[in-house]
């Protein structure tokens, strides 16, 4: 059975009411794509500011709760925080974008994975929206910079993988009016929703300025993750799944940095680079707690730490 | 090609890099699937015996220590610095000159240039103002041409980067050198020099001797646990030479050696706990931790008893009872108290009261000892790398070569601007034709 995880108490109400704003905002660029109305996009952009703008709050009553309760790190390491938290990050992040550049294209991905993130928050039976209080291990700073860096990278990876997509149908579309066209150039316009797009070559450069971002903070969260096992685990590294698999993502962006250097490489492998990277991340996230179950050695009842 | 320059050309590679990357990657991964570390017996009830075998021998049941691993880490040393070596002489000339000129760049432009011509009827002077004002204070400037380059210094960033990675590999190695990691339990109040590696369970000794002097579990309202705090106390040749409480998250370190709190527990109960009161007397109280069978003073009117358990205790009766030095037998009464929810339990004989006080458990706290040699070179390591990264992704060398000619009849300037992006941004060809707009606009 379903029931949703909401409370007004500890904020987790607001984020379900954030949820409807995010879907709102996702139907509108859905509609977008096909119509090319600006003034949809326009209104689902504010939609999703509104939304933004609640969760916030929900952030401000929920950590305000926590500390009430007695909790004096603020409540960032279970799965629901964790989700919403990307959520948020993740719609800051296309918020910035979209007030630098003029990419409403990109809106349907961005409220589409937010709102799926959102909605497994609200509703998953495994990600219970209550504050509990942290066992001693994860009672740590160094814990929450750990966590809040690492979800800024996750954040910007969702976005290249949205943008990997975006270039992967841009590129496809070209090539096919280049050949329908023949010899005489590729004048015809693109229909429908491509004709948004902007031009493949900056879609592609910003992938890698999104990309680089999170691979920065990716390399500061996995460094923070290992002063917090240096002062709570006995050591820095132990080859535990979890920090395996951050290494196996870290390499996994590593290689897309290098591989724009090798002969042939061009922007179709690195946005499918960024499209697998993504995959790899979200199995990093998630995947490791779920298919690899009882390995994870910092499992423990009452929170399920997501790092 | 010699063979020197073919070996060269292999370990400098790029593909080497990824293959490296990839294969890291892959064998992590098998790391992650089949638990490290167990004992063999286990393994071999997971697997079976014969599967048991290959895995061994593959040696994927300790992967992250096996030949092959530290093999990749260090080819991609190896592989690092040959690509650094090879390409170190170009940054440098790209950083501090010899510059190219603009007819050699002309001719091995690629497809990332960018090349437009203006004409103006401005002077000299003039041009190079408005030129200088666009593309920043010129690296050389001759008569008929000029060198801009901007953010070369950030040429370096690659390169401090790839250090950054080797010295946190040394800081690795180094660490499982001469570092180790080990557990030990220690009951309250006794002590141990004796620790057990994490990695085989071998017996190691200790410089110095540790003593779990209380350990206590803090809970929240709710019955989580908060925090699991030991007092501890190093002792080194007989004296106690310093004092700490160890909680998860505060380590306590002591001549390079950490103790860790890791884990607690209690061993199973031997002896009750005994409370003995003596009613005329409310003062003298005495504390006996009571083992079954065994003879104890009271310390009041030298009464001695034995605590003993009843073979078949009825249902809802206490299951122990005291008996005196004079065979009279004490029953345990049950009082129910008022605000604590576990009920009185005692047994009285003239004006001495037994209070049943629980068991008497004996704790021992887990405890985590590593020596963590090295692990500084690691994080200067991995704070090098962080700026470093940065300053290599958000920071483009961008080269720019403007070439002036004077047309024959002597009142037009030719210019020539040719660009070269180290990175081929979009952005920065929007950026070279808005400024070239500029600059149109400015001279004619
Ligand atoms: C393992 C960790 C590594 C890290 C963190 C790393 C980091 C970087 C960074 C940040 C850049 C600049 C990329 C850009 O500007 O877009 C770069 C470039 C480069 N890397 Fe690596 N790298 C690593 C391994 C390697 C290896 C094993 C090789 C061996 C071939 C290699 C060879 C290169 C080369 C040749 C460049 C181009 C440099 C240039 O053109 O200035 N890297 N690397």
């Amino acid at each position: 059975m379903i029931s949703a995880n909401v409370s007004v108490l500890d904020g987790s109400l607001y984020f379900t009411i954030s949820l409807l704003f995010v879907l709102a905002s996702f139907v509108g660029y859905f509609i977008f794509l096909f119509t090319g109305n600006k003034t949809i996009s326009k209104v689902s952009f504010g939609l999703l500011i509104v939304g933004f703008i609640i969760q916030t709050a929900a952030f401000v009553i929920r950590w305000i709760y926590a500390y009430k309760i007695g909790i004096d790190t603020p409540p960032l390491v279970d799965l629901y925080d964790s989700m919403v938290f990307f959520a948020y990050v993740l719609i800051f992040g296309f918020i910035l974008i979209r007030i630098f550049y003029d990419f409403d294209a990109l809106g349907f991905i961005i409220t589409l994975v937010a709102s799926l993130a959102l909605a497994f928050a609200s509703f998953s039976p495994i990600a219970p929206s209550t504050v509990e209080p942290t066992i001693p291990a994860l009672q740590s700073y160094w814990l929450i910079y750990h966590i809040m860096t690492l979800f800024v990278s996750y954040g910007a990876f969702g976005a290249s993988f949205g943008l990997g997509i975006l270039y992967l149908i841009k590129i496809k579309s070209d090539d096919k009016h280049k050949n329908s066209a023949g010899n005489g150039g590729n004048n015809k316009k693109h229909g429908g929703f491509l004709s948004l797009l902007p031009p493949a070559n900056i879609i592609e450069e910003s992938i890698y300025k999104v990309v680089v971002f999170g691979l920065v903070f990716l390399t500061a969260g996995i460094v923070i993750g290992a002063a917090w096992a240096d002062s709570a685990w006995g050591g820095y590294w132990s080859w535990d799944p979890k920090e395996t698999w951050s290494l196996i993502t870290w390499l996994t962006y590593i290689l897309f940095v290098h591989a724009r250097f090798t002969k042939g490489w061009g922007g179709k492998k690195m946005a499918w680079i960024a499209v697998i990277g993504f995959a790899v991340v979200i199995f990093c996230y998630l995947g490791v707690d779920l298919i690899i179950p009882g390995l994870h050695s910092y499992a423990t009842p009452g929170s399920t730490p997501i790092l | 090609m010699t063979m020197f320059s073919k070996l060269n050309k292999f370990f400098s590679s790029i593909k080497l890099a990824i293959f490296l990357f990839i294969s890291i990657a892959v064998f992590s991964m098998v790391g992650t699937f089949i638990n490290q570390g167990d004992t063999e017996s286990q393994y071999r009830t997971i697997f079976g015996p014969q599967a048991y075998h290959v895995l061994y021998w593959l040696g994927f049941l300790n992967i992250y220590d096996s030949w092959y691993f530290i093999g990749l880490a260090v080819l991609l040393i190896i592989n690092l610095v040959t690509a650094s070596v090879n390409i170190f002489p170009r940054t440098l000339k790209a950083v501090f000159g010899p510059y190219p000129s603009f007819n050699e760049m002309m001719d091995k432009k690629g497809p990332k240039a960018a090349y437009e011509i203006i004409e103006s009827k401005k002077n000299t002077e003039e041009i190079k103002k408005v030129l200088n004002s666009k593309f920043g204070k010129p690296f050389i400037e001759l008569k008929e041409e000029l060198y801009y380059s901007k953010n070369s210094i950030f040429r370096f960033s690659p390169f401090i980067a790839h250090f950054s990675i080797i010295i946190i590999i040394i800081g690795v190695f180094l660490n499982f050198h001469y570092g180790f990691r080990s557990y030990t339990n220690i009951k309250v109040g006794e002590k141990t020099n004796i620790s057990y590696l994490t990695k085989n369970q071998k017996p190691i000794k200790l410089p110095f001797t540790i003593r779990l002097d209380k350990y206590e579990t803090k809970y929240y309202p709710d019955g989580i646990p908060k925090s699991y705090i030991s007092k501890i106390s190093i002792i080194k040749n007989h004296v106690s030479v310093a004092t700490k409480n160890i909680e998860v998250n505060h380590p306590f370190t002591y001549d390079g050696i950490t103790i860790y709190q890791a884990s607690y527990g209690h061993y199973k109960p031997t002896a009750a706990k005994l409370l003995i009161v003596n009613l005329k007397n409310r003062k003298s109280k005495k504390v006996v931790y009571a083992e079954f069978g065994k003879t104890y003073n009271s310390g009041i009117d030298n009464i001695k008893f034995k605590f003993i358990p009843y073979k078949h205790p009825k249902k809802d009766e206490i299951p122990f009872f005291i008996e005196l030095s004079n065979k009279q037998i004490l029953k345990f009464n049950v009082l129910p108290y008022k605000k604590q929810s576990m009920p009185l339990i005692f047994a009285e004989y003239h004006n001495t009261v037994f209070l049943y006080n629980g068991v008497k458990n004996y704790y021992y706290s887990g405890v985590e000892i590593t020596k963590n040699a090295y692990v500084s070179v690691i994080w200067v390591g991995s704070i090098i790398l962080i700026i470093a990264l940065f300053f290599s992704f958000f920071f483009n060398h961008v080269e720019t070569w403007v070439k002036l000619s004077i047309s024959k009849d002597g009142k037009k300037t030719h210019m020539e601007i040719l660009a070269i992006p180290k990175k081929k941004f979009e952005s920065f060809y929007k950026n070279f034709n808005k400024k070239i707009a500029e600059i149109k606009k400015d001279l004619t």
